[in-house]
């Protein structure tokens, strides 16, 4: 318990220590130091460098921000579409509700990773590294939400044949007329939906920038430093490569935790 | 998407990977053997129909030829001809071969053999890649005169005609082997799909060392299909692989550091990595932007921005040398040292955007049409090291105020918009030269050829240098005079360095690795540059056969 509490406290702490980090003077996260490339631990480069020559730690501040912004927007357009799948296919008659959850197993069944290689494919090459960044989590959410809207169903359903509800429609009300009432039944639901979603958009994330499909160079990605690990060369050279992923594995745990405490 | 689904992928890539190593761990060598590595499955094993690296690696090992061309003299020898001559005309090779040749199942080898298989690859239904550089493949005539003279009449002069029967492989008249029958060093033995190749000496082989030893020493060779770098490493180390060649600069430091005996730099490769502008006037670019690229004062300060030093020391970890040529200094005979080309110099650079009418509004460049200077950079997501070049690119040509952003596309994406939509503004991409003659480049330089790559297939020179280049082109590949065709690629060479079509950045070294019990080896900067003498290599120890 004390775990997750900790947890609570350890995310802002992080996101504060981030924006810190990349609003110290002269702080760039694509400015290339081409004398001290793979560099170890200094006072200028608290984590060195990468093998361009770019700050690590100042990186790793604007991924984890980066992440963690568009891992939430993605979360909750994800819980808002699938509140309102979910719902409407509960509530709605019975076509809609087999529509979309007909939809909801097509989207499951897509080979979403295709599917973003061919996005990424057609998308302009000029779209600038902050659009590739939106792209990708609009992407994602996209992709993200009929899990999350099938659970939302099984929730709508349960409430459509819950008392209050038979009593609502004894009393004479027609479903449209109850129907605003549903959302905070339903909240008990989505918040957690919308927790659990954080983290996996953000492994998601790293997932395609490890595959070079995400966030563009030279705005800061966990998948593209991720991708580093992917050299053993690189392993030797410094032990700073492996930052990344650790401070990935501590925010994954502190969402991980604020979800189950929430 | 689900945290459940991810942990399944995650699982299946394990899973994956797994499967992969257990496919790679292959038995224990069979004694004299030496053992390396291929990429992938070669696409034929048909060496009339080669048109794939790893299938012409088993041709180069296997195929008996009539003629070899030498990758460490870069000159032409006879190999099964005892001797050969070309009429004055150029239109007439003779050939006579050596006496008491056998095939590899120790059938008689003879002009008939010969004749059969030079006919294979002119004839159209072959299909054979090798038949187009006789130029007009159905005018050519082969007669054998008796069992060891053949003579070849062609149409026309062609340059470096020995050099094609390097390609030929002489096999049995009308019993076509996939290399299971040659007259080469070795012949194919066995094959394992997405495995390895095992290839087996031939014992009916004529060559013999210079102390009378029949050749080749190694008993075979098994080829494991491995693409993956990291895992042909670890078996190179382990002592399961005898060579690997072409390593990437970052693992060449890391066998550096655990082998230093087994790895050399053989400096610059006749490779090349080079960026250019789309200047096509079919692409779906807007007109202002087809205007910059096609304004030579554009990409000359481009080339003038780029560092490339630090691509060099960067991106290659110092296994690169800078290029301003299509022509390596590796090239020996035909790179230019006299050339003249844009060098590395900022403040140039910006005063001839000025002068080109280009200016500065804070740190963006406007171009002559108020347009500010913002492209992209099209590379292959598999290079890291054309990745990074991108990325250091970027920063570069910011100091100019121009707005890169540098794209990553998977290699058939990346293709299509090559060569189909021509939906690209820059590309940064390499050339890999395999004949160090620049007529092989021709299909590069000719402005109507479909590989012009900055402008393909002009109906006519688009400018006046191009028509030039085109000129130029086709009079060395047409001359039979050396000072004349040095002095046409010396000329090319001056005007692409002028106009910077292509914007040359680096050699990337040649890298390579092998055992320190391999003997035999020298090293040649022309493929297969660990194994071209593949007969005389053998490890320390083992002379079993």
């Amino acid at each position: 318990m004390s775990l997750r509490r900790g947890a609570l406290w350890l995310l802002p702490g992080l996101i504060l220590a981030a924006a810190a980090v990349l609003a110290r003077p002269g702080a760039s996260y694509a400015y290339q130091d081409r004398e001290t490339v793979l560099a170890g631990s200094s006072l200028q480069h608290p984590a060195g460098t990468d093998d361009l020559g770019r700050d690590r730690l100042v990186r790793v501040s604007g991924a984890l921000l980066i992440s963690l912004t568009g891992s939430l927007v993605a979360a909750a357009i994800t819980t808002a579409a699938a509140a309102g799948v979910g719902t409407l296919a509960a509530f709605g008659p019975a076509v809609v509700g087999w529509s979309a959850m007909l939809v909801c197993d097509v989207f499951l069944a897509l080979p979403w990773m295709f599917l973003l290689m061919m996005v990424r494919a057609a998308m302009p090459l000029t779209t600038s590294p902050a659009h590739s960044a939106s792209i990708t989590f609009l992407v994602l959410a996209a992709l993200g939400w009929p899990a999350c809207a099938r659970a939302v169903y099984r929730g709508a359903v349960a409430q459509r044949t819950s008392g209050w509800m038979l009593h609502a429609r004894s009393t004479g009300l027609r479903r449209a007329q109850v129907i605003h009432h549903i959302l905070p039944n339903l909240l008990p639901l989505l918040i957690p939906q919308f927790l659990v979603s954080i983290p996996a958009f953000v492994i998601a994330e790293a997932n395609l920038g490890a595959l070079g499909l995400g966030i563009s160079e030279p705005l800061p990605s966990w998948g593209g430093m991720l991708f580093e690990l992917n050299n053993s060369a690189m392993l030797l050279e410094t032990r700073w490569v492996y930052f990344p992923l650790a401070l990935l594995i501590v925010v994954l745990l502190a969402l991980e935790g604020a979800a189950a405490e929430a | 998407m689900r945290p459940s689904g991810i942990v399944l992928i995650a699982s299946a890539g394990l899973l994956l990977l797994a499967a992969r190593s257990i496919a790679a761990q292959e038995g224990p060598r069979l004694p004299g053997e030496l053992v390396w590595t291929i990429g992938y499955d070669p696409k034929t094993f048909d060496p009339a129909k080669v048109d794939d690296q790893e299938s012409e690696t088993v041709r180069y090992l296997t195929a008996g030829v009539l003629l070899r061309f030498n990758r460490l003299t870069q000159q032409v020898e006879p190999d099964l001809a005892q001797s050969w001559t070309v009429s004055p005309d150029g239109r007439t090779v003779r050939f006579t071969l050596r006496p008491g040749l056998e095939f590899s199942d120790g059938s008689s080898l003879t002009a008939r053999d010969v004749v059969w298989s030079l006919r294979r690859v002119l004839l159209p239904a072959t299909q054979a890649p090798v038949g187009e550089e006789f130029l007009e493949p159905d005018k050519v005539s082969v007669e054998a005169f008796d069992d060891r003279t053949i003579v070849v009449h062609l149409p026309e002069r062609v340059i470096g005609i020995g050099k094609v029967f390097d390609e030929i492989a002489i096999e049995p008249a009308g019993r076509p082997s996939d290399g299971r029958v040659t007259s080469g060093p070795f012949y194919v033995s066995g094959y394992r799909r997405s495995q390895n190749i095992s290839l087996r000496r031939n014992a009916h082989y004529f060559d013999k060392d210079v102390a009378g030893h029949a050749l080749p020493y190694a008993s075979g060779i098994r080829l494991d299909i491995e693409e993956n770098t990291e895992q042909e490493i670890r078996l190179f180390r382990r002592g399961d692989y005898d060579l690997i060649d072409n390593l990437p600069p970052d693992y060449f430091e890391l066998l550096k550091r655990t082998e230093p005996a087994s790895v050399r730099d053989l400096g610059p490769s006749l490779n090349t990595e080079q960026m250019w502008f789309n200047q096509s006037p079919a692409s779906p670019l807007p007109d202002w932007e087809k205007a910059w690229f096609r304004n030579r004062a554009f990409r000359v300060a481009v080339s003038q921005a780029i560092h490339r030093d630090d691509l060099a020391r960067i991106a290659y970890e110092g296994h690169a040398t800078p290029a301003y040529s299509f022509i390596s200094p590796a090239n020996t005979v035909w790179y230019d040292r006299s050339l003249t080309a844009p060098h590395t110099d900022v403040a140039e650079a910006r005063a001839a955007l000025q002068a080109a009418g280009f200016r500065r509004q804070g740190s963006v460049l406007l171009g002559p049409d108020a347009h500010p200077v913002r492209f992209s950079i099209l590379t292959d997501t598999d290079n890291a090291a054309r990745l990074k070049m991108a990325t250091l690119i970027q920063q570069d040509l910011a100091a100019l105020g121009m707005q890169v952003t540098v794209v990553t596309l998977d290699f058939p994406a990346l293709i299509d918009r090559l060569m189909h939509t021509q939906d690209y503004e820059a590309c940064l991409l390499g050339l890999e030269n395999v004949d160090p003659d620049p007529n092989a480049m021709m299909n590069l330089w000719l402005s109507s050829s479909p590989n012009h790559q900055w402008n393909p297939s002009e109906k006519t020179p688009a400018t006046p240098w191009e028509a030039e280049i085109d000129r130029l082109m086709k009079l060395q590949a047409s001359t039979g005079l050396d000072a004349v065709r040095r002095q046409a690629v010396d000329r090319v060479q001056q005007i692409v360095a002028d106009e910077q079509p292509f914007i040359y950045l680096v050699y990337p070294n040649l890298l390579v690795a092998y055992s320190p019990r391999l003997e035999g080896v020298r090293p040649a900067v022309l493929e297969p540059h660990l194994t071209w003498n593949a007969d005389r290599l053998k490890l320390r120890g083992q002379d079993e056969r």
